[in-house]
């Protein structure tokens, strides 16, 4: 069995639901489970610009990205790019597997960013697009599995390329 | 002077921080170049070499992949505890090719004339290799503190040596 570890940025601006989305997902009820395989270090950072310094400094060597922005506000939106290059220029020869989650898909009344916008910037940037709603629990663990699938991925293709090596 | 981490040569593995049972932290130490261990996910990641007893330690060859910064200490003590610090190195990025690094100990000869020590120092100077004051230690401890890759692999540690009498 093998337990594989990586360090995953979760980003966006304030009040997106970063925080609502982390705990949604760290507490189900299951805190402790004894047989896995994955363990993701979710480092849930502030999303305001004062803390932006501080936050880059726990920023080192990161694996993955989850850029999370609040679908009834445009202006997160816009922020997730400045999110997204800050958090791969820690990493600048290499492209890291990410995750750009839409939040608060329950309140579908106040939305101005579409699915369509949401999916077009995420495949630009070689995310994988996700909506979700940590206060109805909907759809919350998807990102977090696709997250711990790919980097499973990752390492099966690594490992086979070591073995080429002597 | 033969190889003594080499497992048939007594060496263990005392401690890894990475474990995927289908590639042991025992392949480190097998003299085989072709199995590795590699390690999964996220850094820093150590392993420990302990030998069947305190050895002089002539070099330090590692052959891996994707290391960045490498730091090697070293223990005299039964058990692998009170480490101090050997060698630390940064290592070139070769993109995904196999790194070799060679570390060599400095042997000193010194010959004592009215109180004043003489000490000539033999070595042979290659690009990658470092050299190192002429030491004892019964654990090796290897720290990677970065990498280029998520994962690194590493192929083989031997260590030319002695025991100590």
């Amino acid at each position: 069995m093998v337990v594989l570890r990586a360090k995953v940025i979760v980003t966006g601006d304030p009040a997106v639901g970063k925080s609502a989305l982390t705990q949604a997902f760290h507490s189900d009820g299951t805190h402790f489970p004894k047989n896995y395989s994955m363990e993701l270090y979710l480092y849930d950072s502030a999303g305001k610009e004062i803390f932006a310094d501080i936050v880059q400094q726990h920023w080192t060597q990161p694996d993955m990205i989850l850029v999370a922005y609040d679908m009834t506000n445009e202006q997160s939106f816009n922020a997730c790019n400045k999110w997204f290059e800050r958090c791969q220029a820690q990493k600048p020869n290499q492209s890291i597997p990410g995750a750009l989650v839409a939040i608060k898909t329950d309140l579908k009344q106040r939305r101005v960013i579409s699915t369509k916008q949401g999916r077009e910037y995420a495949n630009s940037k070689g995310l994988e697009y996700f909506e979700c709603s940590p206060k109805d629990h909907e759809n919350v663990e998807a990102p977090f599995y696709y997250l711990a699938k790919e980097f499973h991925n990752l390492y099966n293709v690594k490992i086979e390329q070591m073995k080429t090596l002597t | 002077m033969f190889d003594v981490a080499l497992r048939s040569a007594g060496g263990t593995i005392a401690l890894v921080t990475s474990f995927d049972e289908k590639y042991p932290p025992e392949n480190i130490i097998d003299g085989s170049l072709d199995t590795f261990w590699p390690t999964t996910g996220m850094f820093p990641q150590e392993f420990i070499i302990t030998f069947s007893t305190l050895m002089s330690i002539g070099n330090i060859k590692i052959l891996c992949s994707n290391v960045k910064e490498l730091c090697i200490e070293k223990s005299t003590k039964t058990e692998p505890v009170e480490f101090e610090p050997l060698v630390e190195k940064e290592i070139e990025n070769i993109d995904g090719q196999m790194q070799r690094e060679e570390i060599e100990a400095s042997f000193m000869i010194a010959s004592f004339c009215s109180n004043i020590i003489h000490v000539i120092i033999i070595s042979c100077s290659k690009p990658c290799r470092m050299h190192i004051p002429v030491t004892s230690a019964s654990h090796l401890r290897f720290l990677i503190k970065s990498a280029f890759d998520h994962f690194v692999s590493i192929h083989n540690v031997s260590v030319n040596g002695t025991a100590v009498h």
